[in-house]
């Protein structure tokens, strides 16, 4: 069950919301805001509904403290506000909507509805892609293995994207990844439109989702397009040498190959996951051993396959 | 008109409109939920103004890369199904001009058709982004048709009646040409640099320094189809091959031999196109 942290000293109000609440949430009640903090801190409500009284700056004070700390930031704030309520900086009151007094009867389910469905509509996001970022896609794998879906994972990278940054610079290398997110993106939708997901890791690690029958075509498709697509994003002397010229780690001048993409990919069709570092970690390693093989690359796991499949492998 | 003032109004064009005949076809394209990218994508590539839209999209800033795609099919990879069908929804067409502009489209179609040849014949890396660059490489014709639409009508009727070229027709009258105006716009809706290049310069193709090779392609291939007889440029006849780009290119009779029974065949396909019903 939900739970609704609501701080008011207006018995009336708290009267309002354990009758419109307390059947399908969990109300959690108090008077001020500074005898909310420890349990906030201690456990982040669902939604927090809030009286605010004019005059009253010690309670918007301690909200925006609240607010201003990135790990409480999301929770969704509802004021409770007089009717003639207006605000001329939306700096000074950090919240995420507003009723009104006198219309408290007819809005306020409808309001703390929204509030929360929106929360949870809004994803963290990688900011460079828009693509769903770590929290997101960990609970994508763990939503899957809690139900029991049968799924595959792919873990994509970039292999000599380093000397590439280092050739032609940062802002180039970011093209490159976001040209790789709208590739993925699309090349999973396209294959497989309803239950897939792709998510961003960070630098150049993505991870993408879908049925283990899709996965491998998938996979290779992404290799085919990106392949076909990087090519325009190297000058033109480098297009036609084939490779770039660069420093190594060590600072030294060499010669790298173009970019090329390594992906790794699990199910959970034979061998059993529970947890989701547990399985991202497994396709981590097959995109590590892709990366081996030489890039341009897709490794599938089968070492969990029934024993005679895997000898016909 | 001061060129600073004529460029500032091309540069306003937001999109362009097609003909009649491809609005048509296209609402089956959208239509049809089975329709899968290549198949869009092959519609698209038919087309000079869808191909202009679909380009500026995927070169817009929103996407990250500006000015780094140039075909067709990698722009469908990277925007996806959704976007390209939505875009399509907002396609309009022309409403004057409208025999000229058919005329045009099928000489762009033909270009593009003649340039992949040559560029696979060539040995080239890329032949999407040289037929891509065929068949825009009018496209300041289609800007300046819509922009100027009476202008543009003299200008038709003074090179006739002279027997002038349209293009030196268009440079007496708006001191710059149809090459310049699609340069313009191209660089406005941040295609890449290379595809700029070879509008601005498949009239004088020895001033490419970027992509000479394209440039070659495209201002042989402008001539070739146009000596075809294939699709309405514009002009009663045909202009003499650049010497530079012609030795740039280095083509043998028997290559040129092999290109023009090619295209017999592929210009077949590509002759209903625009006429008949979807």
């Amino acid at each position: 069950m939900k739970t609704i942290a609501a701080i008011t000293k207006d018995p009336l109000l708290t009267n309002i919301i354990d009758r419109f609440f307390k059947d399908s949430y969990n109300v959690v009640n108090f008077s001020k805001i500074q005898s909310s903090l420890d349990y906030i801190y201690g456990s982040i409500p669902d939604i927090m509904i809030i009286d605010i009284v004019m005059g009253d700056s010690m309670t918007v004070n301690v909200l925006n403290e609240i607010k201003g700390d990135p790990i409480f930031g999301h929770l969704p704030v509802l004021a409770v506000v007089d009717d003639d309520f207006t605000v001329s900086d939306w700096d000074s009151l950090f919240i995420d909507d507003y009723v009104r007094r006198s219309s408290l009867e007819m809005e306020l389910p409808v309001k703390v509805g929204l509030c929360v469905h929106r929360a949870e509509r809004i994803v963290e996001v990688n900011p460079l892609t828009r693509l769903p970022g770590n929290i997101a896609i960990n609970m994508q794998i763990q939503k899957r293995l809690d139900a029991g879906t049968v799924f595959a994972l792919a873990y994509a990278d970039l292999d000599y994207f380093k000397p590439y940054n280092d050739r032609y610079g940062f802002s180039r290398g970011d093209e490159v990844l976001k040209m790789l997110g709208r590739l993925i993106l699309n090349t999973v939708k396209s294959k497989q439109p309803s239950g897939s997901f792709i998510g961003h890791i960070g630098g150049d690690d993505f991870i993408f989702i879908t049925d283990p029958e899709n996965m491998e075509e998938t996979a290779a498709a992404i290799i085919d397009n990106f392949t076909k697509i990087m090519l325009t994003f190297y000058d033109h002397e480098d297009r036609i040498k084939g490779c770039i010229e660069s420093v190594d780690r060590e600072g030294n001048k060499r010669t790298f190959p173009l970019i090329g993409i390594s992906i790794g990919i699990v199910h959970n069709k034979f061998k059993k996951f529970s947890h989701y570092g547990e399985m991202a970690g497994a396709a981590s390693e097959m995109k590590k051993y892709a990366k081996i093989s030489g890039g341009h690359c897709l490794k599938v796991d089968k070492r969990h396959l029934e024993p005679e499949i895997t000898q016909k492998a | 008109m001061d060129i600073q003032a004529l460029r500032s109004q091309i540069e306003k064009i937001d999109t362009l409109p097609t003909i009649p005949g491809v609005l048509r076809k296209l609402l089956v394209v959208i239509e049809n939920p089975k329709a899968s990218l290549n198949e869009v994508g092959g519609f698209i590539a038919n087309d000079p103004v869808l191909t202009s839209r679909v380009l500026k999209i995927v070169n817009s800033p929103i996407y990250g890369f500006p000015g780094r795609i140039s075909s067709v099919s990698q722009a469908l990879i990277l925007l996806g199904l959704n976007v390209v069908k939505g875009m399509l929804l907002g396609v309009s067409v022309f409403e004057a001009m409208q025999k000229t502009m058919l005329g045009l489209w099928e000489h762009s179609l033909g270009c593009a058709i003649t340039a992949r040849i040559i560029a696979q014949k060539k040995g080239l890396t890329e032949p999407e982004e040289v037929s891509v660059a065929a068949l825009l490489h009018d496209i300041g014709k289609v800007v300046l048709g819509l922009k100027f639409p009476e202008e543009y009508k003299k200008i038709m009727a003074e090179a006739e009646d002279k027997g002038i070229f349209i293009l030196e027709a268009e440079k007496k009258h708006f001191t710059i040409s149809h090459a310049e105006a699609g340069a313009w716009i191209a660089q406005k809706w941040n295609f890449p640099r290379n595809l700029v290049e070879v509008i601005e310069y498949h009239h004088k193709p020895h001033l490419s320094n970027g992509v000479p090779v394209q440039t070659a392609i495209v201002h042989l291939s402008d001539i070739i189809i146009r000596a075809k007889g294939f699709g309405f440029a514009g002009d009663d006849f045909v202009p003499a091959v650049n010497s530079v780009a012609w030795q740039t290119l280095g083509l043998s009779e028997a290559d040129l031999k092999e290109v023009l029974s090619e295209l017999e065949d592929s210009l077949s396909g590509a002759e209903d196109f625009f006429l008949s019903e979807a």
